[in-house]
């Protein structure tokens, strides 16, 4: 792995940032993730490496990929494209936050990082030039839907960085589209910041191309009365992980995920997800969906702590599983580590097959076995797909699930 | 009194049916001849098998016919699909119908309706079309509106869900329906509304198999034959008296039969 030797002889990018250099000096003395650590240890190694085979790309190539039209009442960003933008309206604003505000930021960020636990935003950033990194700051109410984008060339690896800060009270949506292309890596590393009352109704969906692999890391941290949705999407990679890390910073917070992903042929796709409760009077309510066709393979590992400050946290977290073939392959691994005593949790994983009553229920009703199996994929989808915000209609996201290989 | 000569051929006609699923058998030589315009219940104890005859009918996968043959129309129907028995004019009404969460009743009906006019040659429906036809069936089983826009059977009683069922096959219009325990769970009134529906759906060119352990069913719809099972064979045909007189004597009697054999 060549990225890897770069590292290792800090040759990785040239003209170095004060962030970047923070990030390579952390990664050099190890340049890998632990293959033993339980936030590695079911990451296939060549797929793995395969992500790390393209070189780094810091200019991107014109992307062909049409996007969806844009609607008049969305906010359309693409990372590493158009990101000048400063809305100033009477009842919000979107700013970029100024090059201090952001370094700061991120260093904030680094410093409280684990090698383990946060390699791929370690990655993120030392890759990361200043034209791929979109830092916002966001306050007010009744802001026009946000979509951003993050996409990766051909033959190339990319990142990405997206960095939000939300005021107090201030409520928006936001989709972020990740796009793979034909073999190509996509690094995407975001950080959220929700200020008190603020709400963030956020929608992330990845699908990638032949042979695209993808990090994608995001970090929240809410102040207490805040309030985040996550509806989550990743298919058609041939390697993804979606690492999630949410920290309740003083508790009183709500939290809530609705996550899938859908593995085909060989494909390996993983959700790790880390909720820490770090104050009493949290709520979380989260489901993963994982579905496996074909020789893939789908990891959901989640886990929740709650401390001995996080008392009354209100958590539950529940992993359901299709598996569409005997060669598929599902790990799932829901967990809880829990110290405070008054805290009502629970976590629960189950695996399933298409259910054949049902199926046969609507073959006596003239439906082909096909349409069946189409029909109740699609009610195994909707619970999620209903909970990504913006433009969801537009993305036709369940057509492009259930119509593509 | 099934040799007793008919005018025309049947629609249904099971002859010597064996079946087993799991390699346990469970059809032990079922026959069986429906012919246009005939009603037919099938009784006998739980477990007897009148149910997985239903199911075998119906083209159900997990059961293997091991000898002999289900023609439809005069055409042997062993190897179909279920949804092609479905599509050609076979209905099966569920004892437990299935719930289907997230896909739209509304939506389920006019596919499947579709799918039956399909073969029929008749023109498929659009949403506007299929919701003036649907309204016109939810009279049959006296349903609201309102449960077109609920997911199939979920959340819906019992009775609800027999309603469902007869409004499926109101909308379907098959050659034959067979109606697999559609009484149970019914409160009084919830049986007359569906057995009327039934009623009014069957007419002189259609068939009706009803499965059941009561005469209340048979109350409201008159069978012409009634045929006991027992260990997975018919042991005994009659007219609408048989079922008067096994309400009397009970099933005890058909132990002995199978003992016997």
């Amino acid at each position: 792995m060549e990225i890897i030797e770069k590292i290792k002889t800090n040759k990785l990018v040239e003209n170095q940032t004060e962030i970047q250099k923070i990030c390579l000096d952390k990664l050099q003395s190890s340049p890998l993730p632990n293959p033993k650590s339980e936030l590695w240890r079911l990451s296939d190694k060549s797929k793995f490496s395969t992500f790390l085979d393209y070189s780094v790309n810091e200019k991107d190539l014109k992307f062909d990929t049409p996007y969806p039209k844009n609607s008049q009442n969305t906010i359309r960003l693409i990372i590493g494209e158009n990101c000048q933008i400063k809305l100033i309206e009477d009842n919000y604003s979107i700013q970029q936050l100024s090059e201090h505000e952001l370094d700061k930021y991120i260093k904030d960020q680094i410093s409280c990082f684990d090698q383990n636990e946060n390699w791929s935003d370690l990655l993120n950033l030392s890759l990361s030039c200043k034209k791929n990194i979109l830092g916002l700051k966001i306050n007010g109410s009744k802001i026009p839907p946000i979509e951003i984008f993050s996409h990766a060339s051909c033959n190339s690896l990319n990142a990405k960085t997206l960095v939000i800060l939300l005021e107090k009270n201030c409520d928006i949506q936001l989709l972020q589209v990740n796009l793979g292309k034909d073999n190509s890596s996509l690094s995407q590393s975001t950080f959220f910041f929700l200020e008190e009352n603020s709400t963030l109704t956020h929608g992330v969906v990845s699908y990638g191309k032949n042979g695209s692999n993808l990090l994608n890391s995001l970090n929240v941290i809410q102040q207490k009365n805040s309030k985040y949705n996550l509806g989550s999407l990743h298919f058609k990679f041939n390697y993804a992980r979606f690492e999630i890390n949410i920290k309740q910073s003083e508790g009183n917070a709500k939290t809530n995920i609705k996550g899938m992903q859908i593995t085909k042929k060989d494909e390996q796709i993983s959700t790790y997800t880390k909720i820490n409760f770090n104050g009493p009077n949290g709520f979380l309510d989260q489901i993963n969906k994982s579905l496996a066709d074909d020789k893939s393979h789908a990891i959901f590992e989640g886990s929740i702590i709650v401390p001995k400050i996080a008392q009354k946290t209100d958590a539950s977290q529940l992993s359901r599983n299709l598996l569409l073939s005997d060669l598929a392959q599902i790990d799932t691994k829901p967990q809880l580590e829990i110290i405070a005593d008054d805290v009502k949790c629970k976590h629960g994983a189950t695996i399933s097959q298409l259910n054949e009553e049902e199926l046969f229920y609507m073959r006596t009703r003239g439906i082909t076995l096909a349409e069946a199996s189409k029909l109740q994929l699609s009610s195994y989808f909707q619970e999620i797909i209903s909970f990504i915000p913006v433009s969801k209609d537009r993305w036709d996201l369940l057509d492009k699930i259930l119509n593509e290989n | 009194m099934q040799s007793q000569m008919k005018e025309s051929d049947p629609i249904l006609e099971v002859k010597n049916l064996f079946a087993s699923t799991n390699n346990l058998p469970i059809l032990k030589g079922v026959s069986l001849a429906v012919y246009p315009g005939e009603i037919h219940a099938i009784m006998g104890r739980n477990g007897c098998g009148k149910s997985t005859l239903s199911k075998i009918i119906a083209g159900h996968p997990s059961y293997n016919i091991t000898d002999g043959d289900i023609k439809f129309s005069g055409e042997n129907i062993n190897a179909l699909e279920p949804e092609e028995r479905s599509q050609a004019g076979i209905f099966l009404g569920f004892q437990y119908p299935i719930e289907i969460p997230g896909v739209s009743n509304l939506e389920f009906l006019r596919v499947s309706t579709n799918a039956r006019r399909k073969f029929l040659n008749k023109e498929e429906l659009d949403t506007f079309d299929f919701e003036e036809l649907v309204k016109e069936k939810l009279e049959l089983v006296k349903m609201d509106q309102a449960f077109l826009s609920r997911s199939v059977n979920q959340g819906f009683s019992g009775g609800e869900k027999k309603r469902n069922e007869i409004l499926q096959m109101a909308l379907l219009e098959p050659k034959i329906a067979i109606l697999d325990e559609t009484d149970s769970g019914l409160d009084i009134d919830a049986l007359r509304i569906v057995a009327s529906g039934i009623k009014k759906i069957s007419n002189a060119q259609t068939g009706i198999i009803l499965i059941t352990h009561y005469q209340r069913l048979l109350d409201e719809i008159e069978p012409n034959y009634v045929h006991v099972m027992a260990d997975g064979q018919i042991i005994k045909t009659g007219g609408s008296d048989l079922a008067l007189e096994l309400e009397k004597k009970g099933y005890e009697w058909t132990d002995n039969f199978v003992k016997e054999t």
